[in-house]
């Protein structure tokens, strides 16, 4: 062990550091960034009022619950609006599926009877079913909004309070889904687009460095026959990376128990309630701009190294904005905004849509993600092309 | 002894396969190539010689259209370039190998002559011979020596039979045998016609080359026969021909002064 020796070591690498501002910049003011980023969402998340549709079934009580509802809902301490009142649960679902409202409480017709009888009547509330997580606070809002109305309906003389059974149903997925089911379309997109983005910027970098974009350069190759063929290259196995991707996720297989090992499975075994085509389409899509976005970006990098430095400026915030972590309509305003413009944003609003929600290329949603997707991939199509000069000293 | 000018360009009889005409490239305030003329004739091999940084490389990449002139125009077998037409029957041989390693020599060679349009596997075998890669056609080029490689990037270079080839310090890392044997295939290459110009900054290759470009911080200080340069800078050697056509003494110190180490520049 000789100090001196260490010692050298330990300067040759501030040396280097010295040299090279952007890893400099990027170990302090990337962490700096992301963590201000992380605490805006996380701070000012709108918290909005939950939109209830009360379908009222049962005509005589019904129309009190309806206006003790209304009453609760002026307070905005409750945190809940009434979005309206319909008569079957078929208006109230369609309410939900077009944004209208965020989930629906179902008044029984036999509310009255069950409360003669002393049982306990059963409301039940629908929510839409693919983000657990945000339904879970809206759900709790409304039980807090009928035990309120419980309470203040209590008759009076002293006997006890009928507390309501409530009943949990969803639109899409089923109650008990797991945040596995409703994450697995994300996984495809995010994963898509990591990849592809990484390994095209190496690659073209490697290209740039090399020498072999020079000699590519000197032969009658055009710019756009570079990018296509690389779009073309790469777009292959982004497509069988998704195709694989989509097969563990939508299937399970059970393995037995061999021996010591116990039995397993392998695949998340999701359901997909849409059409694989569609998101294997979107995820496609996706991946073309990726593809193009690593070639442009390999511009700006010099080494390896340098274009791993791009995954927290290009990975990290569309994995914070683009719906990954929180839905995107409830980011602050200004977040909003950058929220759509990024390709991510889209193409994990069009996978949940076609997987969780059925949708097919007649949504509206769908087809707009579709063509903000097919835009993005050709802006950076012919981004990447200008990137590859001739000129490329 | 101020011979800047050098000798005149010899009579071309056909037409020049590469021309130059006043070229210039600016990167900002350093002019690169300061207006450069040249005329190379059919089947020749010429030697583009200058130190490092003199503006060969930059040559070059101008007159195969990889970089844009910012003025005067380059003429490649009567074409203007940048020219992709012309691309086709140009062989380029960078500085840096230029072969992907994680691709076999064969599949090295098959990709560049598609993109020039000629796949054609008996040129493939053919170009492999001649650079001695025959047996080696299936082995991945990361598992070749470094003379290896710089002979796969040579067959890279004329897969396709070009016309006109700029070869940019071909030899550079390759072994005195290896060396003598690129010569020979440049040599037989002329001899069917094909006009050759090499950048290099070793003058003992210079005298194989049938006539000498001098170049110097961008501007030609010139050009002739090996014997013919010698001879207008009144020496022996090349090398201090070079340094005497640079404005500096025989040893490579500035005529104005007799510091005792100035320092080589060649």
């Amino acid at each position: 062990m000789n100090p001196t020796r260490i010692l050298a070591i330990a300067r040759r690498i501030a040396q280097g550091f010295r040299r090279d501002e952007r890893t400099l910049g990027l170990m302090f003011v990337v962490p700096l960034v992301v963590t201000a980023l992380l605490g805006w969402v996380l701070r000012d998340t709108k918290d909005t009022n939950v939109r209830i549709e009360i379908v009222n079934t049962d005509q005589t009580v019904g129309t009190h619950i309806v206006s003790a509802l209304t009453a609760l809902a002026s307070d905005p301490a409750n945190g809940i609006a009434i979005a309206g009142t319909v008569a079957s649960r078929d208006d109230a679902v369609a309410a939900i599926k077009a944004g209208n409202a965020d989930l629906a409480l179902v008044i029984p017709s036999d509310l009255v009877a069950a409360v003669a009888a002393g049982q306990r009547p059963t409301l039940t509330v629908i929510t839409e079913g693919t983000e657990p997580g945000a339904e879970a606070s809206q759900f709790g809002k409304l039980q807090k909004a009928v035990a309120t109305l419980t309470g203040s309906l209590a008759p009076p003389g002293g006997s006890p309070a009928i507390i309501p059974q409530i009943a949990h149903e969803t639109v899409y997925l089923t109650p008990n889904a797991t945040q596995v089911d409703v994450l697995a379309p994300i996984f495809l997109g995010f994963f898509g687009y990591f990849f592809v983005f990484l390994l095209t910027g190496i690659s073209f970098l490697r290209e740039r460095i090399g020498g072999t974009l020079e000699r590519l350069l000197a032969t009658p190759v055009t710019r756009t026959e570079i990018v296509f063929g690389y779009s073309l290259g790469f777009g292959a196995f982004a497509t069988i990376q998704v195709i694989v991707l989509t097969l563990f996720i939508l299937n399970s297989i059970n393995v037995p128990a061999i021996g010591p090992i116990p039995a397993f499975s392998i695949g998340l075994g999701v359901n997909s309630a849409g059409s694989p085509v569609l998101a294997f389409l979107i995820a496609f899509l996706l991946s073309i701009g990726a593809v193009n976005l690593g070639i442009f970006l390999s511009t700006f990098a010099r080494t390896e190294l340098q274009v791993i430095q791009f995954i927290p400026l290009v990975i990290v915030p569309q994995g914070l904005l683009g719906g990954l972590l929180f839905p995107v309509n409830q980011l602050p305003d200004a977040l909003n905004a950058v929220a759509h413009v990024l390709p991510l944003t889209y193409a994990i609003e069009g996978l949940r849509e076609v997987m969780l929600k059925g949708a097919d290329l007649s949504s509206r949603i769908v087809q707009t993600d579709l063509l903000v997707l097919a835009g993005i991939a050709i802006f950076f199509v012919a981004l990447a092309s200008t990137t590859i000069k001739r000129e490329v000293a | 002894m101020s011979a800047a000018v050098g000798a005149p360009v010899p009579p071309v009889a056909a037409a020049p396969a590469v021309e130059a005409v006043n070229l210039q490239k600016r990167f900002g305030e350093i002019r690169a190539v300061d207006g450069i003329d040249l005329a190379l004739a059919p089947g020749r091999i010429y030697g583009l010689l200058g130190p490092n940084g003199s503006g060969k490389t930059t040559l070059i990449r101008l007159l195969t259209g990889l970089a844009h002139a910012t003025g005067g125009e380059a003429r490649i077998l009567g074409t203007k370039m940048p020219s992709r037409q012309t691309l086709a029957r140009i062989g380029y041989m960078p500085q840096a190998e230029a072969i992907y390693p994680e691709l076999s020599v064969g599949e090295n060679l098959t990709f560049f002559a598609r993109l020039e349009g000629k796949a054609d596997p008996a040129a493939i075998d053919r170009v492999l011979d001649l650079v001695e890669l025959g047996g080696r056609k299936g082995t991945p080029a990361l598992e070749l020596s470094g003379g290896m490689r710089r002979r796969l990037s040579l067959a890279c270079t004329l897969v396709h039979e070009p016309k006109v080839l700029f070869l940019d310090e071909p030899t550079v890392g390759v072994d005195p045998a290896l060396r003598v044997q690129f010569w020979t295939h440049f040599r037989r290459l002329a001899a069917d016609g094909t006009t050759i110009l090499v950048a290099s900054h070793v003058m003992d290759e210079a005298d194989r080359c049938d006539e000498l470009v001098f170049v110097r911080n961008g501007k030609v200080i010139g050009r002739g026969t090996g014997a013919e340069l010698r001879e207008t800078a009144g020496q022996k050697d090349l090398e201090a021909a070079f340094l005497v056509l640079s404005g500096l003494d025989p040893e490579g110190r500035p005529l104005d002064r007799t510091a005792p180490d100035a320092g080589a520049v060649a």
